[in-house]
């Protein structure tokens, strides 16, 4: 670490080095505290005091509430000195304390005096801890002086009022909002910072109102900016104003010059937001993207470190989209891959990796070999992950990027990037066929010398599916072997199965193969030696070349065919007992993802984690979950499985949605529910359903949860018997019915006796449109005429006042549940007529198809043609009846 | 947002941190994580060179500073320059409470005055003042020089 420059004789103190807080201790200090209600204050003492309680404070120490308050009582007195220096510790200290509501009275009086004082320091400072310990009752109190302070020509005055506006719009946005006046004014200040704070909160006020940004971006981006922090702010501001304008052309795109005018802007802060901002431009072409590449290239040699980081870091997002436009700045960045900060390098590296062109790769692999050995684990994982992106960009290098990869899996590391580079691994030899077999090999290699359980009996597995399928499996025997008598329990077993895979897929290999297995019938771990025998009994242990069967393979090596996640969970929860563990108590519903995670745009290359198989259509994993229930086993095909409709609100206690699941003669309801509370298990979990209000409806089967852990999504079922092929509708209202028991957090164990309870659940409805599926047709006009008008039906309906012509025609397609067909669900804007094409298939498998033609009858009123064409004429009349009735 | 101002010794001991918007558990993460990345990039490091690093969606910004390591962490606005910015705001006003770069046993000594310092400069996550002269009169309660704008 690098030492100070200073004197000898300095130096020699400092020698002395201990600290003035050596030994400190929070109850001594807080008794120290009680110099603040000496009747004759010491403000030396009291600051000292203040200093160590900051100290305390600022090492992540923490109070008491009774503390707390005790000190915050004790410094209240200190308002009675009028040591300058003193006051100032009082203000940080209280704002450090930040009491609760029932304390502040007691400073408020101080607090409101000195925001009223003549001296402007005083007031910026009131205005600042008040602020901070205020609720919403005081500031109606004060707001006509924050008011004033916004406008105040003491710059410090003006600032506090502006930050504490920052602050309290988000807990009183409604207050902060009355004082757009004074902000407004207080962005034309004269002062920097006032300025720069002003433009912060006005734009926050005005956040939601498009006009209004796009109002005050105008009028600044004509030149009355003088911070360049507020310049930044004001930048931002306009791409965001540039994004959400609809006119995305870049020939007249709005404020481009602005932008391209701030490259030239003398601070370096304002140059490289405005080349970000120009990078980050939708649709951005290379005339505008090429100035802001200009200055990020001289950026990229600037002695400032930052200012390298911030160039490379901007660069690398462009070349994701962009790369040629980055090409003329490799020269640059490959002289950065030398750069001390480790950041800049890994940067530098990886935004060449995407830039640069096949005939560059092998010059970049031997630079890079040279970096790597000294950087972190958290960079070579990055740089990993580029060269897997290149590898399958220019798939005829993977020779020497394998090499590549093997070399490093060699070296030292750590188990995350041990894991990234055999991850990456997998994935080429998955993706490009040519990389398979050298692959296998380095993988191989690799688990002679892997320290790492997880890693070696992933790549035991794999190679158990891919080793069998190559021109010479038997070469691969020998490591696979190895491991048997090299590793610990949980690997050999694992080498057991993948000599077993070998065995049961090559026909030649399989009597040697045996050999090998019923030598682990010796071994000292049961797991090892159960699945010898397993193996042996199973794929015909006399050794003689027989095929494996099918079913044998399927047995063995077979999917599961339940998620791995609910089965851990599973026989997590199950207690040895006489009753063995049943497989098909395990749920196979997929636990929803969180929408984050779904809206992750573009598909990750996967590697040992996840199998190459997607998981299956919702549809499909509804039918198999529902086929695999015995009670329902006969009810046929299912027709139509809704989206799950929310029975509870957000963040309730239980969290329960439904599926309504169609067949042709019941209906299915799959309760979806979830505990949120840790310290409960909820047994025998059933919905009782009331189908009072549905007549033609006759409960027949219902199928309770047997255990609902905390956090442990799990089904419950009722079905309902209807007549057959009708689209029968009703209401049910829901109550969830359980034995509650209570769970002990710290192990996790029940209690043994539950108490029985019910939570009221919202009202459900199977409506006509779940009588229908959503299948479109690629050409209305052909499918309409080709269906003849045989089984036609066409009537007029009045739709009544509706708010637009938009929302009338989305009620019909919700109403009818069909597929809108030739995007004529979207209505134009202020268009008095629309024509909407809708397609789908009704139960009993007939084709509908729907004109609707909507009309405005005077104002607000809609008027609607339906014409109906289907393959039966009773469906077109049931067509209409939905509608008549909706 | 400023995530969080750190000021640990040269052994990585923390000497003083501000954090804003973190929650309590996450703060002893932030607190190994910055040290480590002072311990791995610091040493040999020259007097207020600046290092940086983004993980995740945050930057972080951080020097030596005589007997002294700082480091900053921002996000949203308060990417790496604006952090270089504060940290030009802090490191000179830490020199002007000090009288020179600080050593560990200066820094402690001047505490009370450098706590003034980050209350001006920094307030719950927002900067506030950027001027060291002006930060120097605010901590006496003098107000800012009449010839600043």
């Amino acid at each position: 670490m690098a030492q100070p420059l200073v004197k000898k004789d300095d130096d020699r103190d400092d020698e002395a080095d201990y600290s003035p807080f050596l030994g400190i201790e929070k109850g001594a200090v807080l008794q120290e505290a009680r110099v603040f209600n000496d009747p004759q204050l010491d403000p030396r003492r009291c600051s000292q005091v203040i200093t160590k309680l900051l100290y305390l404070l600022n090492q992540g120490e923490t109070f008491t509430k009774v503390e707390a308050t005790e000190v915050f009582f004790a410094v209240t007195k200190l308002f009675q000195s009028k040591d300058i220096g003193l006051r100032r510790m009082v203000y940080v200290m209280i704002k450090e304390l930040s009491p609760s509501a029932d304390e502040v009275i007691i400073v408020t009086s101080s607090l409101m005096k000195d925001m009223t004082s003549k001296t402007d320091m005083y007031r910026a400072n009131a205005i600042r801890v008040l602020c901070r310990i205020t609720d919403g009752t005081l500031l109606t109190q004060i707001e006509r002086y924050l008011k004033q302070a916004i406008v105040d020509k003491n710059p410090v005055v003006a600032s506090a009022a502006l930050v504490s506006g920052i602050h309290l719009l988000q807990t009183n946005p409604e207050i902060v909002k009355r004082w757009s006046n004074e902000v407004q004014e207080a962005v034309q200040s004269r002062a920097a910072l006032v300025q720069f704070h002003a433009l912060a909160l006005l734009h926050q006020i005005r956040q939601n109102d498009r006009l209004a940004v796009n109002k005050l971006v105008s009028s600044l981006t004509k030149g009355s900016v003088r911070s360049p922090l507020a310049q930044c702010l004001l930048i931002r501001y306009t791409s965001q104003v540039i994004r959400e304008s609809a006119n995305t052309q870049a020939a007249d795109r709005p404020f481009y010059d602005f932008l391209e005018g701030c490259l030239r802007h003398k601070a370096e802060m304002v140059i490289f937001e405005a080349a970000r901002a120009i990078t980050e431009l939708n649709c951005v072409t290379t005339r505008e993207l090429t100035p802001a590449i200009t200055v990020l290239q001289l950026f990229l040699s600037s002695s400032k470190p930052v200012l390298r980081f911030a160039a490379v870091r901007t660069l690398n997002k462009v070349a994701m989209t962009h790369p040629m436009a980055v090409t003329n700045c490799n020269i640059d960045m490959e002289s950065l891959i030398s750069d001390q900060n480790r950041s800049i390098a890994t940067l530098a590296i990886t935004t060449l990796l995407k830039t640069g062109n096949e005939s560059s790769v092998d010059r970049l692999m031997k630079q890079i070999t040279n970096f790597m050995s000294d950087i972190a684990d958290e960079f070579k994982i990055v740089v990993v992950e580029a060269i897997r992106s290149l590898c399958l960009k220019f798939p005829l290098k993977h020779r020497s990027l394998m090499n590549f990869l093997s070399n490093i899996l060699r070296e030292e590391g750590g188990f995350d990037y041990k894991k990234a580079i055999v991850d990456s691994i997998v994935i080429l030899i998955r993706d490009i066929p040519e990389a398979k077999e050298t692959g296998l090999l380095h993988l191989c290699e690799f688990i002679e010398d892997c320290e790492f359980t997880y890693l070696s009996t992933q790549i035991l597995h794999f190679l158990g599916i891919e080793g069998p399928k190559t021109s010479d499996p038997s070469k691969y025997i020998r490591y696979i072997y190895n491991r048997v008598h090299l590793e610990n329990a949980t690997v050999r077993a694992a080498a057991v199965s993948t000599l077993a895979k070998f065995g049961a897929m090559v026909d030649t290999l399989k009597p040697r193969i045996f050999v090998l297995l019923r030598r682990c019938l010796f071994d000292n771990d049961d797991e090892v030696r159960d699945r010898a025998t397993l193996y042996l009994n199973t794929l015909g242990g006399d050794g003689a070349v027989v095929q494996t069967g099918e079913d044998v393979k399927e047995f063995l090596f077979g999917s599961l065919d339940i998620p791995l996640v609910n089965l851990e969970n599973s026989l997590k929860n199950y207690e040895p007992s006489e009753e063995s563990f049943d497989i098909y108590s395990v749920p196979r519903e997929v636990k929803t993802q969180p929408l984050a995670e779904k809206k992750a745009p573009g598909k990750k290359p996967t590697g040992l984690g996840a199998p190459p198989a997607g998981p299956p259509s919702t549809v499909d994993a509804y039918e198999k979950l529902l086929s695999s229930i015995p009670e329902f086993a006969n009810f046929g095909k299912l027709f139509k499985s809704s989206a799950p409709v929310e029975l509870t609100e957000a963040e309730t206690e239980y969290a329960v949605n439904v599926v309504k699941h169609i067949f042709d003669g019941h209906v299915v309801f799959q309760y979806n529910c979830t505990n949120t509370i840790p310290e409960q298990l909820l047994e025998n979990v059933t919905v009782i359903v009331d189908a009072s209000e549905a007549e033609e409806f006759a409960e027949v089967a219902s199928k309770p949860l047997r255990s609902l852990p905390y956090d442990s999504p799990g089904q419950t079922f009722v079905a309902f018997e209807k007549p057959e092929g009708t689209p029968a509708i009703g209401k049910f209202s829901n109550m969830l019915r359980f034995i509650v028991k209570e769970v002990d957090p710290s192990t996790g164990e029940a209690e043994d006796d539950g108490v029985e309870d019910e939570y009221q659940l919202e009202e459900l409805e199977v409506v006509a449109a779940d009588y229908i599926l959503k299948v479109g047709v690629s050409n209305f006009r052909n499918a309409w005429e080709s269906m003849g008008a045989d089984c036609e039906r066409i009537d007029e309906y009045g739709l009544g006042p509706r708010e637009s012509l938009a929302e009338a025609v989305n009620a019909v397609i919700d109403l009818l549940g069909m597929q809108p067909c030739e995007g004529t669900e979207v209505v134009p804007n202020n268009s008095r007529s629309h024509t909407c094409l809708l397609s789908g298939v009704y139960i009993g498998n007939v084709k509908v198809l729907v004109r609707l033609q909507f009309g405005l009858d005077g104002p607000k009123d809609v008027a609607m043609k339906l014409a109906v064409r289907s393959e039966d004429e009773s469906v077109s009349d049931a067509i209409h009846e939905i509608v008549a009735s909706g | 947002m400023l995530l969080a101002i750190l000021v640990s010794n040269s052994a990585g001991n923390i000497l003083l941190e501000r954090f804003n918007g973190i929650p309590s558990e996450e703060r002893l993460h932030w607190r190994t994580f910055m040290v480590k990345l002072g311990a791995d990039n610091l040493k040999g490091a020259r007097n207020e060179e600046l290092f940086v690093a983004s993980q995740k969606s945050v930057y972080i910004v951080y020097t030596v500073l005589g007997g002294v390591c700082i480091y900053i962490v921002g996000k949203d606005d308060y990417d790496e320059l604006a952090l270089t910015e504060v940290m030009f705001v802090i490191t000179s006003s830490i020199k002007d409470a000090c009288g020179k770069s600080p050593s560990e046993r200066l820094f402690l000594d001047k505490y009370g005055k450098i706590c003034l310092c980050l209350d001006e400069i920094v307030w719950q996550g927002i900067l506030e003042n950027t001027e060291k002269e002006r930060i120097k009169r605010l901590i006496g309660l003098k107000p800012p020089n009449p010839t600043e704008s």
